[in-house]
């Protein structure tokens, strides 16, 4: 049990249901130092249908998220207020929307230690401090999603702040899905690039359940990103669609995990994602069957594209099987473009870092354009091209995204070699 | 309806060929446990060199600061008090089994690894408990200059600076708890060194068989590919069923040279009450190319991972691997690549089968380091599981350190496809034929790699019921 300290809660997260190799230190993260003590300010658009209220201590902290139990605790000692949503049974609650607008300048970073180890052989140990030790607080903000037999609903979360924003923020989703409930969960970050985010999210679905999560990483500096699904209902079904990108010191430490107990439930999760300059990224994806499960199945796939020698990835997928009727499988992918692909497009012309920059945003759009709300996706290409919300052109041309349209092709090549178009996470954070 | 399970069923792993042993007849043992004492007693009676007793209880030291793994299988049952880490039998090692004592001379016999090497290897060398009894090689392979004796023999002769500059190099002895065990207490195994530019034909193979009870095989196993050589290996293994627990924790350490070839083999069938924790390693030069073969059907527990270490231009490493992990059994076994250099490429492809309540785990790491660009490494792991009391878990891991690597992984855990079976059914093929024909080739990624003997060997161990054979 983790007590809290004077200079803030040491927290062990994204530790998946099983451990590979200790010296690969990625069985589980330690951070440090951890103190959030303010709501986040945020934006609600509520549908009629939507019934919305606030409870104030975590709820449901029996049911398991991502990022494990230690951000129930944090959630408790923030003292942040849990806004629940609830949708009745049989109702379509439309679309709900709650945009949090994290500040600007509290000043905290986290700080990899160079060499540090935690003890228990976890990854790399972040310790967060900032200028002034006695007012670094982060925000946190906590949602609970109910779904009624039979109800649907689409969740749209938009996590933004300052483009050079630098701060400490964390959210935790929980969802309890009723019989043949449906849920599409779109959470989008879009942080300054110099905050880390603690992400949180869990849910349970019940029979017939379906769980639908789109998310996209595409900001922040560190980004510490969970999610647990409890398919404990018969023909529940989970997925996921991850679309990442981190550039200059980035951290992306992530831990999905479907837990099959129903029977013939289903899970895909797919993430794909772009890493630059001296970006660092960790995935881990547990596919787990649970004796009883039978006739369930199972799909993991990852696809990294790598764009520059100093980065580093870390994929960890797991399959953990107690059942014999089962189908589970997981591939993925990890470096530099297809060289047959890129023939075929140099020899219609293109350069070669444009292609790079191409495929780079195609992985980005891809998952976007999977997004079920219009007002949400129109919202968030212009932002993409670099023309966005936050009036920062830094924030999407830095990128190197290019618009749907391709015009920003030419500014890529004229700009000159992939290295300078990089950058996608805007700058560089002190360390 | 039974005609059919009987032509799918898969049969535990028959140990009745293997489970036979003979009394301890005069045999040296040390005591129980592990103190400096003994550690200095085995090296007295191995005569070792300052240099290696001085490792020995270097290592000593090791292993007891260093803390259990905690991220596998439990192994709460090896008490390393009640393991006796040197028992030596009454004899001498021989070159000729007409002088290797009775009953191990017909243990070795009941094995079949006499014949063997009367058929189809160029070498061989037995190990019974702590030492080598036998040690033979043909002398036509020893005309060409390749040296094959048991480690101690080449420690005091004149590869006697080739074994101190490789000994425990690759895995030394802080590696993990295990191998700093080893370093303080091997005993037996063997030394080969194949000059430049020649070429084994026919294999080199040691077997090793434990037969006391409460006992540890710590044998080492260092292999030396020069330039341009070429040499297939095979290593067996197994022991009588007791119920005390036994350990092994040996060691192989290769290197393969510039553009040379070496194939591991290893047929590994210890019996259910063995904890198995070996560590195999090995570095591969420029143009080099190392292959392993593994079957595990045996061991109560099993840590097990080759490892590869790709330190040249261009150099490769395939690995190819089946276990079978059945009642009581808990085998985690895989293999790791490393990619230190340019151009390397590694390719993994393993199976696992587990049943009545055997636990199999399938764990890997490969890691293309910054400087190993334009590297390639591909894995596929596949496990079956046959029924609900057992598990298979898939663990892999990828580590990649620069930008210019392909890296691809595929894992797949299931049970007998009802696709396969419908398309076989579809092109005329009877549905429990078609069931066994799956289950067959399911093993035959190992199976078609090794020897035809050894093939019909694994065939055995596992005896699947149906109509054809692996293999």
């Amino acid at each position: 049990m983790n007590t809290p300290v004077k200079n803030g809660y040491d927290m062990r997260i994204n530790r998946p249901l099983a451990n590979t190799y200790g010296w690969l230190h990625a069985n589980v993260t330690h951070l440090s130092g951890v103190r959030v003590g303010h709501d986040v300010s945020l934006t609600e658009e509520i549908p009629e249908q939507v019934h919305s209220g606030m409870e104030s201590a975590c709820v449901r902290p029996d049911l398991k998220t991502g990022m494990g139990s230690d951000m129930d605790v944090l959630l408790g000692y923030s003292g942040a207020s849990v806004r629940v949503y609830t949708v009745p049974r049989d109702t379509d609650g439309g679309v709900l929307r709650l945009h949090y607008a994290f500040p600007a300048g509290n000043h905290s970073s986290g700080k990899v230690s160079p060499e540090g180890i935690s003890p228990d052989g976890g990854a790399k140990q972040v310790a967060f401090s900032g200028k002034n030790q006695n007012t670094v607080e982060g925000n946190m903000g906590a949602v609970c999603v109910r779904l009624e037999d039979n109800a649907v609903l689409t969740l749209v979360s938009d996590y933004v702040s300052p483009d050079s924003a630098s701060g400490l923020a964390a959210m935790q989703t929980k969802i309890i899905l009723g019989k043949n409930a449906r849920l599409r969960l779109v959470q989008i970050q879009r942080l300054g690039n110099g905050y880390t985010f603690l992400h949180d999210t869990g849910a349970l679905c019940a029979e017939k359940a379906r769980l639908e999560v789109i998310r996209l990483i595409l900001g922040g500096h560190h980004t510490y990103d969970g999610c647990s699904a409890a398919l404990a209902g018969d023909k529940s079904t989970f997925s996921a669609d991850i679309a990442y990108r981190v550039g200059g010191d980035g951290r992306l430490d992530m831990n999905y995990e479907a837990v099959h107990t129903g029977k013939h439930t289903s899970c895909e999760i797919n993430a794909s994602g772009v890493l630059r300059e001296r970006a660092f990224k960790l995935f881990r994806g547990v596919i787990d069957f649970r004796r009883g499960c039978s006739g369930s199945e199972g799909n993991e796939t990852e696809d990294v594209l790598l764009m520059d020698e100093h980065v580093r990835n870390q994929t960890v997928p797991m399959i953990l099987c107690g059942e014999e009727d089962v189908v589970g499988n997981h591939g993925a992918s990890i470096g530099r473009l297809d060289e047959n692909l890129i023939f075929y497009l140099e020899s219609r012309g293109m350069e070669r870092n444009a292609i790079y920059e191409m495929c780079a945003h195609a992985k980005i759009d891809a998952v976007v354009r999977k997004i079920p709300d219009p007002v949400t996706v129109r919202t968030l290409f212009p932002w993409l091209c670099g023309d966005g919300e936050n009036g920062d052109e830094s924030a999407g041309s830095a990128s190197g995204e290019n618009d749907p349209t391709g015009a920003a092709l030419s500014e890529n090549k004229s700009a000159g070699g992939k290295d300078e178009s990089a950058g996608s996470v805007p700058g560089e954070t002190e360390r | 309806m039974r005609e059919q399970q009987e032509k799918t069923r898969v049969e535990d792993v028959d140990r009745s060929f293997y489970d036979f042993r003979y009394e301890e007849k005069d045999v040296f043992r040390v005591d129980e446990g592990l103190t400096p004492d003994i550690v200095t007693r085995i090296s007295e009676e191995k005569h070792d060199p300052d240099w290696m007793r001085a490792f020995r209880l270097k290592s000593l030291e090791i292993y007891n600061r260093t803390p259990m793994p905690d991220w596998g299988p439990s192994i709460e049952g090896l008490d390393m008090d009640n393991i006796v880490t040197y028992v030596r039998p009454n004899t001498r090692m021989s070159a000729k089994w007409e002088e290797v004592p009775e009953d191990i001379k017909n243990t070795f016999e009941r094995l079949g690894i006499p014949q063997a090497e009367r058929e189809s290897l160029a070498g061989v060398g037995a190990q019974y408990d702590s030492e080598l009894v036998y040690h033979n090689v043909r002398a036509e392979v020893a005309a060409k200059g390749v040296v094959y004796t048991d480690l101690e023999s080449a420690l005091h002769g004149s590869y006697a600076d080739m074994i101190h500059e490789h000994f425990m190099k690759l895995v030394p002895p802080t590696d993990h708890k295990f191998a700093a065990l080893h370093g303080a207490v091997w005993s037996g195994g063997s030394f080969v060194y194949v000059p430049p530019g020649v070429s084994v034909e026919i294999p080199l193979q040691s077997y090793f068989r434990l037969n006391a009870p409460g006992a540890g095989q710590f044998e080492h196993t260092l292999i030396i590919v020069d330039e341009g050589a070429n040499l297939h290996f095979i290593e067996g293994c197994s022991a009588p069923k007791y119920n005390v627990a036994n350990l092994h924790a040996g060691c192989v350490e290769l290197f393969v040279g510039k553009n040379a070839l070496l194939r591991y083999s290893t047929i590994e069938n210890w019996s259910k009450n063995m904890y198995n924790l070996n560590t195999k390693r090995a570095r591969v030069e420029t143009g080099g190319k190392i292959e392993w073969i593994s079957g595990s059907f045996g061991s109560h527990v099993s840590y097990l991972y080759p490892m590869s270490v790709l330190a040249g231009y261009g150099a490769r490493s395939e690995f190819t691997g089946v276990t079978f992990a059945g009642r009581g059994q808990n085998l985690d076994t895989g293999c790791k690549v490393v990619h230190n250099a340019p151009h390397t490429a590694s390719y993994v492809n393993t199976r696992s089968i587990s049943k009545d309540g055997g636990i199999s785990t399938f764990r890997s790491a490969v890691v293309v380091n910054a400087q190993a660009q334009d590297s390639k490494s591909s894995v596929s792991c596949q496990s079956l599981m046959i029924d609900s009391e057992s598990r298979s878990d898939t663990i892999p891991a990828m580590d990649i350190r620069t930008d210019k690597a392909d890296i691809g992984h595929e894992a797949r855990i299931g049970r007998i496809s009802d696709e396969a079976v419908f398309y076989l059914m579809s092109r005329g093929v009877p549905e429990d034929e078609a069931r066994a024909l799956i289950v067959s080739g399911f093993a035959e990624n190992v199976s078609k790699e090794l020897p035809l003997e050894y093939a019909v060997e694994m065939n055995n161990l596992i005896r699947i019921e149906m109509k054809g054979s692996i293999g």
